[in-house]
């Protein structure tokens, strides 16, 4: 019996790490250990070794059953890690591109729309939306800006013809014209006539003048513009949105001024000055950045709001300009190409 | 506007810098376009020279001489210089800059030699001294100008031009004395007014020959007009002050009389026109309205052609000046000129510009009639010119003042207190800052009263300043002389408004663009006007034709866009041309859309995935295909809270607008609200757009009104904790049958055969075969069906009976079959 262990084991190391898959391994353990298996045969004649031989016959078979487990949990191991090896393929090099595409991009001017929106959010503004196809009305007659005044010419505005059908746009008159907006403003009377004061909203968007495209000058360009109403709004509230706005977006070195001027919609009205030398390509002392001032009281009247007890401010400003200021950028023209070696640069 | 500093010193005392001046012009409210000097600037070491000897140096290429010139005994008496400027004759006085000068350009003057021999100064031309003109010569003085004598005594001071924009609500400021009145109010310096001599006419003087009466037909359009006769003037150069005012402010002098008329209105706002009384037929003027077809000649030698809305100025027979605009080219004064008429007049501003706007012409007389000229002003603006009409032409009036209209009188005044002005600025000014600003801007206080709202003013408003009319408008008079730059800053503060969130269209474009942009797209900015051409690949003649604008500025933006992706498609190109690898880009923004006969304008998202077979990878990727695009869509369809799944999608057939045929689907149409397209680009319209490459696109488009971004609560639903029974399914169906058809009808049977037990929780197809074991004209769809029941593990009895009924009913069904 003893050589027969032998045997059995030798037989066993040699054959075990010949093995290669999963399957001759399970028919190779079954002729083994298995309920037919050799060793398990052997196992069972253990019952007709003679008395005083079995303790020493059971170490050997012990220490037999042992090596053969050994042997078959490592022809396992060897199977399971020449299985994975199979399956990872050939090592990387990491130094090749990934073919995958490149990241994508936020437009600059979508960034920094988005990042005004998220200053004034901090101070109570929510975005309010309107439509490009504007009406007289809402456009201009509602911001007190008179039927013969030049910003009203065909020469500076895009009108639409007589016969043109706007369906979600509605007239306020029969005779008044549809146009593609000037300004933002026109969302100011839309926001005063369908809610009620307090109001606090800021309204970005695309706006048009009928301009030479130059550098500086597009045919249509974006805007944004804030709106506050409330009781007791003064000219120093609107100085102090001014300077956050700025001191947010531009950083703490951001100073503003205002230099008196004229709008038909509010009264006082201001230019914005921003001083800014710590932004790239900017060599003057004050940049104009936008215009504001308080709500006319005549604005007021016109929306059905009592100015003695009502009022506001109201700014505006481009976003084009803005963006130019904060990257650097020198042609207007840029932003609408759409090379993506420029748009690269923002994200 | 031009303004002289030299022009305004006659109306109030100016010591301030340039600089100073320029900071009070802008922070009154006017933007300083630009700032010019003329004249010398100061400069030191530079004295009048005269030139005693000249000797031409020999054997030079150049003419050069070596001059004596002597500069006076304090200058060190007569020096040697060399000159190379032409004119340095013997007997020239000239300004000679010594060592230790520095001229404007920062040349430094020393001794030095040159051309072999010492020279101990420099004679200068007029550019060298800051001066306009030409570097042709030295400058000559006059040979009364003592010798030794600096510079700056010698000649006349410079003047500083300040390039001003007034805006529309201040046409009081478009005149000398009106700039000075501000700069009084922000100097503290008094306003003088020009003195006028002349003081009208005694009552009952007969009407002079020369004009005998002024007759306004159309009141409403001229309320004012004055004529006022002179004789025996003589047309001759304007004193050389006059001329000097005028070409400093760009204009070109005359004549004595056309000066005066010019003069006058720079200084006080108001326009004039002088006639020869000669050419007035009939001795008398008519203000009427022109008729339809009537021609003038004006005095830029054009002929305008007149209608019924224009008002000229005429005689009994023809017209002689285009009312506020321009002067006939007949009617004006020449130098035979000996009698004349003067001419002060208001005009209602919008006939100014709506003649002014329909023949093409401006004026500097148009410009301040269509911003608004005081009627009150107009009187006291002829007497001006009176005056300086006598003073410089000579002649004596003739005949009474004669006036038609101008009998408003003018009165108002704003009631306002201290406290209200610092309510609306929300910062402390005393009382006193603000009564000096009022009156310093000659807004006097009338009356004080003490009231319940505390101290009130009565201010007087001249009639100059109609602009101010309420109490607002007063507050905006004090801060300005107050300075707008001293408004102080303040914490950003106010009460939080709870209600209200974003827009819908603002979330919606941002959930699309953050969506695409994780995706790798770039997002790109279009313009909304396109041209004719380009919008004939997408939308019919028709439905261009609403979207045409009245009055395009260039032709190839003359339509309002109907889909993002023509602009998406010039990016592409724009890459393409340039060598960049473009493959993803995207837009959001507004586009119009035509429904029922009229436009709807919409929000709207647009992405096209380009796959350029000529761009090379070490590792090629799967390309994109239909099936991408449509998850695209369906991810931004539910940013705007549509489930695409649930819309019948419709395939592209036949001639669909920029999508090809077989290639491209769409779902939902505008009277839905809403409409998606998404697939391939017509390949031969991106080849004709010169685009390489398969170009994937989708567009989604809905009105403002249909978004509802977040807009409905979420409801947790239970789900079953057992496990699902899986079985796989093929049928054979009709080759142009849709998928999604067929699997809506399977789980139709399935819910059918698993009754109230248990569920059908999912069919999804999961192959789709054509080919060899199939009939002709027959597709197989394989589909995987999962059961599950919510309250225990289903047994395969159970399952195995539903499956059955499940095939049984296909076999009765007969429009699919079982694949064997």
């Amino acid at each position: 019996m003893q050589a027969t262990l032998s045997a059995l084991l030798a037989k066993a190391t040699a054959e075990l790490p010949a093995l290669r898959t999963r399957a001759d391994f399970e028919a190779a353990k079954a002729r083994y250990v298995g309920p037919h298996g050799e060793f398990t045969a052997l196992m069972k004649q253990m019952g007709t070794v003679p008395k005083e031989q079995r303790p020493a016959m059971g170490k050997l078979v012990n220490e037999a059953k042992a090596q053969l487990t050994t042997q078959l949990d490592a022809a396992l191991q060897r199977i399971a890690d020449a299985e994975i090896a199979a399956q990872l393929g050939p090592a990387i090099d990491p130094t090749l591109p990934s073919p995958d595409t490149g990241p994508g991009t936020t437009h600059p001017l979508t960034l920094v729309r988005e990042e005004m929106c998220r200053i004034l959010r901090k101070a109570g503004f929510t975005v309010v939306e309107g439509p490009e196809v504007e009406t007289e009305y809402y456009c201009f007659d509602a911001l007190c800006t008179p039927a013969d005044h030049p910003a009203r010419d065909a020469q500076d505005t895009f009108y639409f013809p007589e016969s043109a059908r706007f369906g979600n746009v509605a007239k306020k008159t029969p005779a008044e014209k549809y146009l593609l907006r000037t300004h933002t403003s026109s969302v100011q009377i839309r926001t005063m006539l369908k809610g009620e004061p307090p109001i606090r909203v800021v309204s970005p968007g695309r706006v048009y003048r009928r301009d030479t495209s130059d550098a500086t000058h597009s045919a249509n360009f974006h805007q944004l513009e804030c709106l506050y109403v409330d009781r007791n709004v003064t000219v120093r509230d609107l100085k102090a949105l001014l300077d956050y706005i700025f001191a947010s977006l531009l950083g703490k070195d951001t100073v503003t001024r205002f230099r008196p001027h004229y709008f038909g919609y509010t009264e006082p009205s201001f230019e914005v000055d921003l001083s800014a030398k710590h932004l790239p390509k900017v060599n003057k002392d004050w940049i104009e950045i936008g215009g504001c001032g308080m709500v006319d009281p005549a604005v007021f009247e016109g929306v059905g709001y009592d100015p003695n007890v009502w009022s506001g401010y109201a700014f505006g400003m481009g976003l084009e300009r803005l963006a130019m200021l904060m990257y650097g950028i020198d042609d207007i023209r840029y932003f609408y190409q759409n090379d993506l070696r420029f748009l690269k640069q923002f994200a | 506007m031009k303004l002289s500093r030299n022009w305004l010193r006659q109306y109030v005392r100016l010591y301030a810098t340039t600089e100073e001046l320029q900071r009070a012009i802008t922070f009154l409210g006017f933007e300083v376009e630009s700032v010019t000097n003329t004249g010398l600037p100061p400069l030191s070491n530079v004295v009048v020279g005269e030139i005693l000897t000249r000797t031409k140096i020999p054997n030079l290429k150049k003419d050069i001489s070596l001059c004596t010139v002597d500069v006076g005994p304090a200058h060190g008496g007569v020096r040697s210089i060399v000159c190379g400027a032409p004119n340095c004759d013997a007997g020239r006085r000239v300004p000679v800059a010594l060592p230790g000068a520095v001229l404007p350009s920062g040349f430094q003057i020393a001794q030095r030699k040159t051309y072999g021999h010492e020279s101990q100064g420099m004679m200068c031309a007029p550019d060298e001294l800051g001066l306009p003109g030409e570097h042709s010569g030295l400058l000559l003085l006059p040979a009364t100008a003592p010798i030794g004598q600096p510079i700056n005594e010698a000649l006349p001071d410079g003047d500083t031009v300040f390039d001003v924009e007034v805006t529309p609500n201040r046409p009081d400021a478009l005149c000398h004395l009106g700039m000075a009145r501000e700069l009084a109010a922000w100097l503290k310096y008094d306003l003088q007014h020009p003195e006028i001599k002349f003081q009208g006419t005694p009552k009952g003087t007969p009407p002079s020959p020369l004009l005998t009466s002024i007759r306004v037909d159309a009141p409403e359009d001229c309320p004012l007009y004055v004529g006022i006769a002179v004789a025996g003037v003589k047309v001759g150069p304007s004193p050389v002050w006059m001329q000097e005012r005028l070409l400093a402010v760009g204009l070109r002098p005359i004549n004595n009389l056309v000066d005066v008329g010019n003069y006058v209105m720079l200084e006080l706002g108001q326009p004039l026109h002088v006639f020869d009384a000669k050419k007035i037929a009939g001795r008398q003027i008519v203000v009427r309205r022109a008729t339809d077809g009537e021609k003038l000649v004006t005095l830029d030698g054009k002929e305008r052609a007149l209608n019924s809305r224009m008002l000229v100025i005429a005689d009994e027979a023809k017209p002689l000046v285009i009312a506020g605009l321009m002067g006939g080219h007949d009617a004006g004064v020449d130098a035979t000129t000996t009698d004349i008429i003067l001419e002060a007049a208001c005009f209602r501003p919008q006939s100014i510009r709506w003649t002014s706007r329909r023949l093409g012409l401006t004026s500097d007389s148009a410009y301040r009639f269509e911003r608004g000229v005081d009627a009150h002003g107009t009187v006291a603006a002829a007497h001006r010119a009176i005056d300086l009409i006598l003073e410089t032409a000579g002649g004596t009036v003739v005949g009474p003042v004669m006036k038609a209209g101008g009998d408003r009188p003018w009165s108002r005044e704003i009631r306002i207190t201290p406290n209200y002005i610092r309510a609306k600025l929300g910062f402390d000014v005393t009382d006193d800052e603000m009564r000096d600003a009022l009156i310093g801007l000659a807004l006097p206080i009338k009356a004080e009263h003490e009231t319940a709202a505390g101290l009130e003013w009565t201010v007087a408003i001249p009639s100059h300043r109609r602009d101010l009319d309420r109490p607002i408008d007063l507050v905006e008079e004090v801060l300005r002389i107050y300075g707008t730059d001293r408004v102080p800053s303040a914490i950003c503060s106010g009460p939080a408004l709870a209600d209200g969130d974003d827009d819908p269209i603002a979330r919606f474009n941002r959930q699309a663009t953050d969506y695409l942009v994780g995706q790798h797209f770039h997002e790109v900015v279009n313009y909304t006007l396109r041209s004719q051409t380009e919008l004939a690949t997408w939308v019919s003649a028709a439905a261009a034709g609403e979207l045409a604008l009245a009055n395009p500025f260039v032709d190839d933006q003359s339509h309002l866009r109907p889909t993002l992706i023509m602009g998406i498609l010039e990016s592409l190109k724009l890459n393409q041309s340039r060598g960049i690898p473009a493959a993803r880009l995207f837009e959001t923004g507004r586009v119009f859309m035509e429904l029922n006969g009229t436009v709807q304008e919409c929000v709207a998202v647009g992405f096209v995935l380009c796959h350029n077979p000529k761009e090379r990878a070490w590792r090629t990727r799967p390309e994109p295909d239909f099936y991408t695009v449509k998850r695209h869509v369906e991810i931004l369809a539910r940013a705007a809270g549509l489930d695409l799944a649930a819309q019948p999608l419709v395939p592209v057939r036949g001639a669909y607008w920029g999508w090809q045929e077989g290639q491209s689907a769409a779902a939902g149409e505008m009277s839905d609200g809403w409409t998606a397209r998404f697939g391939l680009l017509n390949l031969a319209m991106v080849r004709a757009a010169g685009i390489e490459g398969k170009v994937w696109a989708g567009t989604l488009a809905l009105l403002p009104q249909k978004l509802t971004v977040g807009g409905s609560h979420t409801r947790y639903r239970p789900f079953s904790l057992f496990p699902a029974a899986l079985r796989d399914l093929a049928l054979v169906v009709d080759a142009d049958r849709h998928a999604d058809e067929v699997r809506a009808q399977l789980l139709q049977l399935a819910q059918a055969a698993t009754g109230p037990s248990f569920a059908i929780e999912r069919v999804e197809v999961f192959d789709v075969y054509t080919g060899a074991g199939l009939p002709a004209g027959k597709k197989s769809l394989a589909f995987a069906l999962s059961f599950r029941s919510a309250e225990r593990t289903l047994t395969d009895d159970e399952v195995n009976a539903a499956f059955g009924k499940i095939q049984q009913a296909i076999a009765v069904d007969g429009t699919m079959s079982v694949r064997a």
